[in-house]
């Protein structure tokens, strides 16, 4: 949710709860003024009409333009007794004046005559629709309501944005930001004291993750590079032993294997080297790619060295693919895709390739699925495989990250199917 | 042939000049850019191995000296730094090639042996060893200057011992340099003999005298029964 809709949201919640009190105390308040001044009127009236029946003079007539109307009649000790002397209460009474049925308020007194009994006196005065004020107030206060909200909430968003344009710059930024590419720059000027500290943070920060990333690569490079004399130094001397010495046939397995060995840490450094290259975002030279022709070419080749395994491979479907990309990363990508389909074949499986006219698909017989959120971890393997590297599909994910291009990974009836989507734009 | 290694790492130094001198070439050395820059401004080189990281100095700016003061003599870099911007860059200031470290050294003595042949004429590039010959250029391979017919691999294969006589190379090397980078050392090697059986036979029914040898199963290497 965003920041100014929860803000707006709690401020609608606040003002609608505030208003609700405010309107039912408004009314309460309001009911009770009314009533107080009926009642004052009611006892004025009855005061005047209880002297006239004391005085013994001729009662006023009900109905003389006041709407008011009373009754007076005898009642017995008893119910004396039981009723309050003054009573008020609200009732609907018929008015004859207006011939109809209307809310009023009315005041009962019981008091004791010039013969001795009790008499009650009932006077009622029309007072006003209690339910016609209720409705008002209900419709004005929700019309405040509405205004206040309108004003409240348009005045929040432009204060808001206007404010927390800094942030969103801020935010903007921080989205465009990646730890192997430089830094961009960032204005920490809003002339708001939080912002300005919270930018400052944020691109020292950067800065820093920057310098460790360089760093960390430049160390990665260095001992990579290191590495190579004493390597070949090891080489050299393997190589003379063989080529100028007589040795047994066991003396020399030893030091083949022991170049084996050492051939396999030239590649892994190699490897290690292209992928750091990759991941600092240098990209060789780009030209047009065949993707049909790489795909035949590389194809052939694994045919060749595992013809042993005597794998059926196809191509399926083929359309017209040309990607610009570098020729030696194009042929990393395609060789360690299908060198993975052909490794991971068992003996007489079948491989087929699909080339769209922006992607390439290739798929192999299997068993169970790969855990598809590891299998492009740099040295992870499956099952352990000596001589394996298990960098080949993480170096084809690294090309894939450099030009955009998306790798997948599904298994379905059966197949491993790996797939990559190159851009759009090509 | 005269021959200048510029390495500061001693321990390599010994063992290229041990090889070098051992090819008949005469070797010297230079540990450092200085002694390295005086002994080209006082002497001619057929070929000059230079590393470009050298403790007082770029080799790289060596190369740039050579070549502002016009000497002649081929240049080949020897460096750890084996991304394609350092080659191009290498090859853009006149080095004649670039070989990144670990090499193997049959495969440095090769490369002395082809840029010293590219001053030589057309007809001198051919690579010779007892009656056979290949013509790099031409894709030609001739017995006693009978032309045979090899397939694309045979013809590759052929070129790599050809430029190596006498090595022992590793049959994993051997696949790495003809079928490309993607070879395993858990992958079997039928493909390997498949195609070195055929260009055997091709050889010695042909009438080649040098041959290539097996070395154990782990390997093999070309030699000429005449030459040595």
């Amino acid at each position: 949710m965003k920041l100014i809709y929860r803000i707006t949201l709690r401020l609608s919640l606040i003002t609608a709860l505030l208003l609700a009190v405010w309107s039912a105390f408004f009314y309460f308040t309001i009911m009770r003024e009314i009533n107080d001044e009926t009642d004052d009127a009611l006892s004025d009236y009855a005061e005047k009409l209880i002297i006239c029946s004391l005085a013994g003079r001729t009662m006023p007539v009900p109905g003389d333009g006041t709407n008011n109307t009373y009754s007076i009649q005898a009642v017995s000790d008893e119910y004396a007794e039981q009723h309050p002397r003054i009573a008020y209460s609200d009732a609907d009474v018929y008015i004859p004046g207006k011939d109809e049925t209307e809310p009023a308020r009315i005041l009962k007194i019981i008091f004791r005559g010039s013969g001795g009994g009790f008499w009650e006196l009932t006077v009622a005065t029309p007072t006003i629709e209690k339910d016609d004020l209720l409705t008002a107030i209900a419709f004005w206060i929700a019309a405040l309501y509405l205004l206040l909200l309108l004003t409240v909430v348009g005045t929040t968003v432009w204060i808001f944005h206007r404010s927390m344009r800094p942030l969103y710059a801020l935010l903007e930024w921080l989205d465009a930001y990646e730890v192997s590419k430089p830094v961009p720059p960032l204005s920490a000027q809003s002339g708001v004291t939080e912002f300005d500290r919270l930018s400052d943070a944020a691109l020292r920060a950067a800065k820093r993750s920057e310098k460790l990333y360089q760093q960390q690569q430049q160390f990665l490079g260095n001992a990579s590079h290191e590495m190579q004399t004493p390597l070949a130094i090891c080489r050299g001397r393997l190589e003379w032993l063989v080529d100028r010495t007589e040795l047994s046939e066991e003396q020399l397995g030893e030091i083949f294997r022991a170049q084996r060995a050492i051939d396999r840490i030239v590649k892994l450094n190699r490897t290690l080297l292209l992928l750091s290259r990759l991941d600092c975002g240098q990209l060789p030279e780009s030209e047009e790619i065949d993707m049909s022709a790489l795909v035949q070419e590389q194809a052939s080749i694994f045919e060749e060295i595992y013809a042993h395994k005597e794998i059926r491979w196809q191509i399926v479907r083929q359309q017209p693919l040309t990607v610009t990309m570098n020729r030696s990363l194009a042929e990393t990508l395609v060789g360690n895709l299908l060198k993975n389909a052909w490794v991971h074949s068992s003996q007489g499986g079948n491989i087929s390739i699909g080339i769209e006219s922006d992607s390439l698909t290739v798929s192999n017989d299997g068993s169970e699925p790969l855990d598809s959120e590891r299998i492009f971890e740099r040295f992870y393997q499956g099952q352990s495989r000596e001589g394996s590297s298990g960098l080949g599909l993480s170096l084809v994910e690294a090309v894939c990250r450099s030009y955009d291009f998306s790798v997948s990974y599904r298994f379905e009836n059966h197949k491993h199917a790996f797939t990559i989507q190159f851009s759009p734009h090509i | 042939m005269k021959i200048l290694l510029v390495e500061d790492e001693s321990s390599l130094r010994e063992i290229i000049r041990r090889e070098l001198t051992g090819e008949r070439y005469v070797v010297e050395t230079a540990s450092d850019f200085r002694t390295a820059l005086n002994k080209c401004d006082d002497y001619t080189y057929d070929c000059i191995l230079l590393d470009i990281t050298l403790p007082d100095g770029n080799g790289l700016k060596l190369l740039e000296h050579l070549r502002a003061t016009g000497r002649s003599g081929r240049v080949i870099i020897i460096s750890a730094r084996d991304s394609v911007e350092d080659k191009v860059k290498g090859l853009e200031l006149g080095a004649d090639d670039y070989l990144p470290k670990p090499f193997h050294m049959a495969e440095l003595s090769a490369r002395i042996r082809s840029v010293i042949r590219r001053g030589h004429p057309e007809g001198g590039r051919e690579l010779k060893l007892g009656n056979l010959s290949l013509f790099p250029e031409r894709f030609e391979v001739r017995v006693d200057g009978r032309p045979i017919e090899l397939l694309r691999k045979e013809y590759d294969i052929l070129h790599y011992f050809i430029s190596r006589p006498g090595h022992v190379v590793d049959k994993e090397t051997l696949a790495e340099a003809v079928w490309g980078d993607h070879i395993d050392q858990s992958d079997n090697f039928f493909f390997v003999y498949a195609q070195m059986k055929n260009l055997r036979r091709k050889l010695r029914e042909a009438g080649a005298s040098p041959e290539i040898r097996s070395v154990y199963g782990f390997g093999y290497k070309m030699v000429d029964e005449k030459t040595e």
